[in-house]
């Protein structure tokens, strides 16, 4: 018994030894920020003067109120949409048929369809601002040919989430295709292989058996596609729009940073931050909800 | 059943088109560093240069300290990869071999973390840094990102699939922990280290949020924040430089990827999500 004990003590100091170079970190860069900007959404502050002001809730009326949050959040969801369809759907599809229909050229289809993910954004929003120049890029001039004029995106509403939506997706569509393609190799080959021998067409066999038997790994795809999607969209909005023409193209990631580091009001920001935060933690509580029952978990 | 080749066909030309549009901008980007800003604008339509040359490399080398920014990148991507990687080993190992309390509470948190927007901690680790002196410099972009989730979560995929009794076996023998590691686990994981690695050394090399809010002056810059200068210049004269850097700045990831593509995918296909 008590060798037993002193075996135990002796482990968990070896345990602590080992993941203290990993809490350190992050206590002091993610949780204690955490907490801290918590505490900032309630001061009135401008990151320079000695003094915060405590203002209570008033910052975050004062984002509820300006009409410019619900266009922000309206583009959000424009952004949330965009990304879903063309970062989540497309590549479900593209990996259920590389997997299933496609016998050939697989080792290259997923190294071509990846390597944009190792790419900077920033080289991505630079090359596509001069492919998708409306007057004289290469996708202009081709569209000219068949009389077609390209609307100048970076100036009009709708069109510029959309193409800075696309540019994201560049980098980002492959680390989830390769994703869902692993999840969905990974599903037992007698199944699908049955299925065929039955004749069911391919349709059925995505939506009755990949779709269910790949769930938990398309739920992590659906939400890293928006957490994380958002996040990735600051970056050609920063250097090609900056939120721009009058916040057609700004989200709630990026007006945080706007107010923060721009307008230098840290109580906005705050009580932006943690608002778009507890959004997403209500989608992640809703999606679970929603598709709990059909879930399979793989391993 | 085999696929019919009507099925597989129209497929095979989608994903060809797909790769073709994936790609084109990185084609486009070296053809047009290496034109004449004259040729860039008659022939954007031609890919290969008339009178290739070097001209736009020698500019960027020549308006910037381009050697100071490289190196810059270089320092920040070795650093925090190698620091990285020492703490989700030791934490991934903590995780999958020992015993203690609050394990799954405390996995949960850390891996958690992955989902909250980097808005809800910039302004607090900005204070900090700055607290501490170190706004524009390397440091101050390196130091939060000593430790990372996603390295802990991918190493314990892989722990995870050591069958424990090889643990139990060298720990019987009366084998540290630290021995263990380095001669029994370490070799096992290798292949999921090596990619996780390359992985971090990729995104920080082409991270840009964290430094543009930290790095203030050209000299302390990174390649993707020098590269930023040239969209203000948009329709102007510096396009085909423009292109240049962006050659630069893509040239080590993508050499990386290409080498080390086979483990690459590997760890991302076989690690699973859970």
């Amino acid at each position: 018994m008590s060798d037993g004990t002193v075996l135990k003590n002796k482990e968990s100091w070896k345990t602590y030894c080992l993941l203290i170079p990993t809490l350190i970190i992050f206590s002091i860069f993610m949780f204690w920020p955490f907490l801290y900007t918590i505490y900032l959404s309630f001061f009135d502050w401008n990151m320079i003067t000695p003094t915060k002001e405590f203002v209570g809730l008033k910052n975050y009326i004062d984002v509820l109120s300006d009409r410019n949050t619900y266009k922000i959040l309206g583009n959000t969801f424009i952004y949330i949409a965009f990304l879903l369809v063309i970062n989540c759907i497309i590549p479900y599809l593209f990996a259920f048929v590389l997997d299933l229909i496609l016998k050939r050229f697989n080792g290259f289809y997923k190294s071509a369809l990846f390597l944009p993910a190792f790419i900077s954004l920033v080289v991505g929003s630079i090359l596509f601002t001069w492919i998708l120049n409306p007057v004289s890029g290469p996708v202009a001039i081709i569209l000219g040919w068949f009389g077609i004029e390209m609307p100048i995106w970076s100036k009009l509403d709708g069109w510029v989430i959309l193409v800075l939506s696309l540019i994201t997706s560049w980098k980002v569509f492959g680390y989830n295709f390769i994703v869902l393609y692993a999840s969905i190799n990974g599903i037992s080959r007698e199944i699908i292989e049955a299925a065929r021998l039955d004749n069911v067409p391919l349709w059925k066999i995505f939506f009755h058996i990949v779709l269910p038997m790949s769930s938990a790994t398309g739920i992590y795809v659906f939400i890293i596609t928006i957490v994380q999607g958002l996040q990735y969209v600051f970056t050609p909005i920063k250097v090609i729009t900056q939120g721009g023409p009058n916040y057609a193209s700004s989200n709630a990631i990026y007006h945080a940073y706007h107010e923060a580091f721009v307008l230098y009001r840290t109580g906005h920001s705050a009580a932006l931050s943690i608002m778009t935060m507890l959004i997403f933690f209500i989608l992640l509580v809703l999606e679970f909800k929603f598709v709990e029952r059909g879930i399979y978990y793989e391993n | 059943m085999k696929i019919k080749r009507s099925v597989a066909i129209p497929w095979h030309i989608i994903f060809i088109i797909t790769i073709i549009i994936l790609l084109y901008p990185i084609v486009f980007a070296l053809g047009s560093s290496f034109k004449t800003l004259e040729d860039a604008y008659n022939n954007v339509l031609n890919i290969v240069p008339l009178n290739p040359t070097f001209e736009n490399y020698i500019t960027f080398f020549n308006s910037l300290p381009a050697f100071k920014i490289t190196m810059n990148t270089f320092i920040i991507a070795s650093v925090a990869t190698i620091f990285k990687l020492i703490t989700s080993f030791l934490a991934a190992y903590a995780f999958v071999f020992l015993q203690f309390k609050g394990k799954n509470i405390l996995y949960f948190m850390l891996i958690s973390t992955i989902f909250i927007p980097f808005t809800v901690t910039m302004i607090p680790n900005y204070l900090i840094i700055s607290g501490i002196g170190l706004v524009n410099s390397v440091w101050g972009v390196i130091l939060p990102q000593l430790a990372n989730a996603l390295g802990i979560f991918l190493m314990r995929q892989s722990m995870k699939t050591i069958p424990i009794s090889l643990i139990e076996a060298a720990k019987l023998d009366h084998i540290g922990h630290a021995r263990i590691m380095k001669d029994i686990v370490l070799p096992l994981v290798r292949p999921a280290v090596t990619s996780t690695g390359i992985w971090f050394f990729i995104t920080t090399w082409n991270e840009y949020v964290w430094p543009v809010l930290i790095l203030k002056s050209k000299e302390n810059y990174t390649l993707p924040l020098a590269l930023q200068m040239y969209i203000s210049s948009e329709g102007g004269t510096n396009f085909t430089v423009a292109m240049a850097v962006s050659v630069i700045t893509m040239i080590i990831p993508l050499t990386l990827y290409l080498i080390f593509q086979k483990y690459i995918i590997g760890t991302f296909t076989s690690s699973g999500i859970k």
